[in-house]
Order: structure tokens, then C-alpha cells, then sequence
């Protein structure tokens, strides 16, 4: 009996076409897509949040913004870097097993190593059951410098640059609560709703940066 | 727009590789032992372990960093790393849980034609995400297909989750946490006093 293709075969030729042999690639690509939605339910569940007053979402959304910002720029630009870096070394035949270089070697291709129009996979005319090898050992580079990237990036990088930004952001709201202060010859209670100093309650109870 | 953004990032990673590759001496990895690490690596390693991977780094390095923000208080950063542990516990054990029930429902779906004979039950249910076009191009293994839909579904069903579970869960897991550390500085300030009194 002859099957037919699921209504949803677009969307599985096109996973398999980009992902079918790229377990670097995918990780990258759904961490930026995680990324992506977690900040989206992070917003949403601000705009939907009847508790929170329309002037607090006027400052919460496009702080939560800019936090998404910082998560995915560093995400992607560390991470692709790496996995980037990775690739290349393997394609132009800087980093290769000792099986593959020794075929290199006997060719004669050695001097073309490390040139970046040389493709190993392609000019050194290596056999078929070599390719087959040197794919498995590029997947596998290419999954570690994808994995050390994302590990740097969301543990290291991430962290350091959000308390950087948020410690920053603290410093200024407080400025302002002291020039509110300070700048009027009879004391008038300030409107700091729209300009909440970062609180306990915001460490206890905020859900923000939940990596999905 | 944000395809846009992301390709100029692309070209600048790219540019930036490019430099860096070329510092680099030429390497052989002569071990047999890390070769098949490497093939292993790549075969096995998909999104679940790579999830784990980095909750594990993360409870190693975030609640560190947090500690040693001098830019806040003494109790907020001890409250900060408190919701760090928190989150990264509620996000990596939800996060592996769900990517890898994604990938294994996925792979029940996925099967080959050649495995669907005339007894099988459910044919087109079985290959409801089977990529045929790609299968007659020449893809002979799907274990890389099949981790990456099922971790796209995952992500779908993590925009649910991330409320339903990891943020009431890392709430009350922060609590405890919070309630232990307050437990143990009123402790440490009781004693203190007695030394004090004693003196």
C-alpha cells in the first residue's frame, strides 16, 4: 500500500533539509528560538498581569525587552562564533583526525591545508567511506564547540552582562528618586510607580529569564 | 526584520571566525580514544544532554556570580543566587524532561517506509512525520531529524510549561531557599550577640 505524505510534510522536508545532518546547527537555532519564547511569555505574562499598573508595564515591557535582547545577541553571537570557528577548522583541514590527515598527506595536499577556498570535503578527493568518517568527526566537533559556546554564553557571559545592566539600571532609578528629592523647595511625595526601584519582591517573585 | 538582524550577526561571526581560524596551528587528533569521543559526541549528543550540559555548568557558575556582585547588597545577592539555584533546577529538569519525551514521541511517529508492512497498525499515523522526500534524497538516518522536530515541539510546549511548572516551582523552591538563608543569619546574629554579651 503506497503512504501518502502527512499534511504536515513542508514543515518536515524543511527540518529534515536544515537539521537532517546538522546537530550543531539545531541547537543554536532552537536555543535562539528558546530564547525568543520565553521572553515573549515573560512579556505576555506582564501585559496579561491585571495586577500590575498600565504606567509599571510601560517600564516592565521594554525592561524585559532589552533583557531578551542581551540573552539572545550573546546567545547567538558566542555560540554561532564557536560552532563558526569549529566548522571551519575541520572544512579547510586545520583540525582533522590522524586517518583523514594521513590521506592528505600521500596526496601531496599538505601545503593547501589551512587555505580558506581549500574545502577537504570537496578538492582532496578523498573516498567515500573517508567523507563518511570525516562527517562523523565533524559532527562531533561541531556539537562540543556548539555545547562550549552555549555553556559560555548562558553561564558566564550572560549573567555577568545582565547584573551588569541591572546593577546600572539601579544606580540611575535611584539617581532619579534623589533629584526628585532634592529638586523641589517644598517636599512633594514623588511618583515612583512607573519607576519601581528593584526590590526583594522583584528577586522573590519575578519569573523574568526563565531559559526554556 | 529579526532575519535581517540575525544574517548581520551571521556575517560578523563569520568575519570574526575567519581571523581566528587563521591563528590557529594545524591539529591532528591522533588518540583513537578521543576520535570515537568525537563520533560519540556527535552521534549521541542532541538537545536533552545539551539542556542537562548546561544546567549542570550553570549551577556551577550563576550562583557564584550572583554571590559576588558587589553592586548590590549583602542580602540581595544572597536572594539573587537563591532564585538563580532555583530557576536553573526548576529549568533544567523541566527542560531535559519535556525535550526528551518530545524526541522520543516524535521518534514513534518517524518510522521508514520499509519498516510499514501490510500488519502495521496505523500506517500513516506511524510515518505522520516521516520526511519522505528527504528519505528518497538519500537521508538513511533520522536520529538527527527527529531530535530536532521533537525539540521544536518541545519549545512549543515549554512556553506552557514555563508558566505551569517552572515559575510556580521555582517560587516556591526560592522560599525555601530564602526562609533557609533568613533561618540561618538570624541564627549566626543571635550568636554573635552572645559572644558579644559574653565579652
Amino acid at each position: 500500500m503506497p503512504l501518502k505524505p502527512s499534511f504536515l510534510a513542508p514543515f518536515n522536508e524543511f527540518v529534515a533539509r536544515h537539521y537532517g545532518k546538522d546537530t550543531g546547527k539545531m541547537l543554536i537555532h532552537t536555543g535562539v528560538v528558546g530564547w525568543i519564547l520565553s521572553a515573549a511569555a515573560q512579556v505576555m505574562a506582564i501585559v496579561f498581569n491585571d495586577k500590575i499598573p498600565k504606567e509599571q508595564k510601560m517600564y516592565l515591557v521594554p525592561q524585559e525587552l532589552a533583557d531578551a535582547g542581551v540573552n539572545i545577541l550573546s546567545f547567538y553571537t558566542i555560540t554561532q562564533g564557536c560552532k563558526s570557528v569549529a566548522s571551519k577548522l575541520v572544512k579547510s583541514g586545520k583540525l582533522l583526525p590522524k586517518s583523514v590527515r594521513g590521506i592528505l598527506d600521500a596526496k601531496g595536499l599538505t601545503d593547501k591545508v589551512g587555505k580558506f577556498d581549500f574545502n577537504v570535503f570537496e578538492d582532496a578527493g578523498l573516498s567515500p567511506t573517508a567523507i563518511k568518517r570525516l562527517e562523523k568527526f565533524k559532527s562531533g566537533v561541531d556539537v562540543t564547540a556548539a555545547t562550549i559556546g552555549s555553556v559560555l554564553s548562558c553561564n558566564i557571559v550572560t549573567p555577568i552582562v545582565r547584573n551588569e545592566i541591572a546593577a546600572s539600571r539601579q544606580k540611575d532609578l535611584v539617581a532619579k528618586m534623589h533629584n526628585a528629592d532634592t529638586n523641589h523647595s517644598s517636599y512633594v511625595k514623588p511618583d515612583y510607580s512607573y519607576t519601581k526601584r528593584p526590590s526583594m519582591y522583584d528577586f522573590t517573585h519575578n519569573t523574568s529569564s526563565l531559559k526554556i | 526584520m529579526a532575519i535581517i538582524g540575525l544574517n548581520s550577526i551571521r556575517t560578523f561571526t563569520n568575519a570574526a571566525s575567519n581571523r581566528v581560524v587563521n591563528v590557529f596551528p594545524t591539529m591532528t587528533v591522533n588518540s583513537e580514544k578521543a576520535n570515537k569521543a568525537l563520533h560519540w559526541i556527535g552521534k549521541n549528543i542532541s538537545s536533552p544532554e545539551n539542556r542537562l550540559i548546561l544546567g549542570v555548568s550553570a549551577l556551577m557558575s550563576q550562583p557564584f556570580i550572583d554571590l559576588h556582585n558587589k553592586k548590590v547588597d549583602e542580602d540581595t545577592r544572597k536572594v539573587s543566587a537563591a532564585r538563580t539555584v532555583a530557576k536553573i533546577i526548576a529549568g533544567t529538569s523541566t527542560g531535559v524532561l519535556i525535550r526528551y519525551g518530545c524526541i522520543k514521541a516524535i521518534d514513534a511517529f518517524t518510522k521508514f517506509p520499509e519498516e510499514i508492512t501490510s500488519v502495521t497498525k496505523n500506517p500513516r499515523l506511524k510515518t505522520f512525520f516521516t520526511p519522505f522526500e528527504a528519505i528518497k534524497d538519500g537521508l538513511k538516518d533520522l536520529r538527527h531529524y527527529k531530535s530536532a522536530l521533537g525539540t521544536l515541539v518541545s519549545l512549543g510546549v515549554m512556553v506552557f510549561t514555563n508558566f505551569l511548572i517552572d515559575a510556580p516551582f521555582t517560587k516556591f523552591m526560592t522560599n525555601k531557599f530564602v526562609d533557609k538563608i533568613h533561618q540561618k543569619d538570624k541564627q549566626k546574629q543571635a550568636q554573635n550577640k552572645e559572644v558579644r554579651d559574653a565579652a
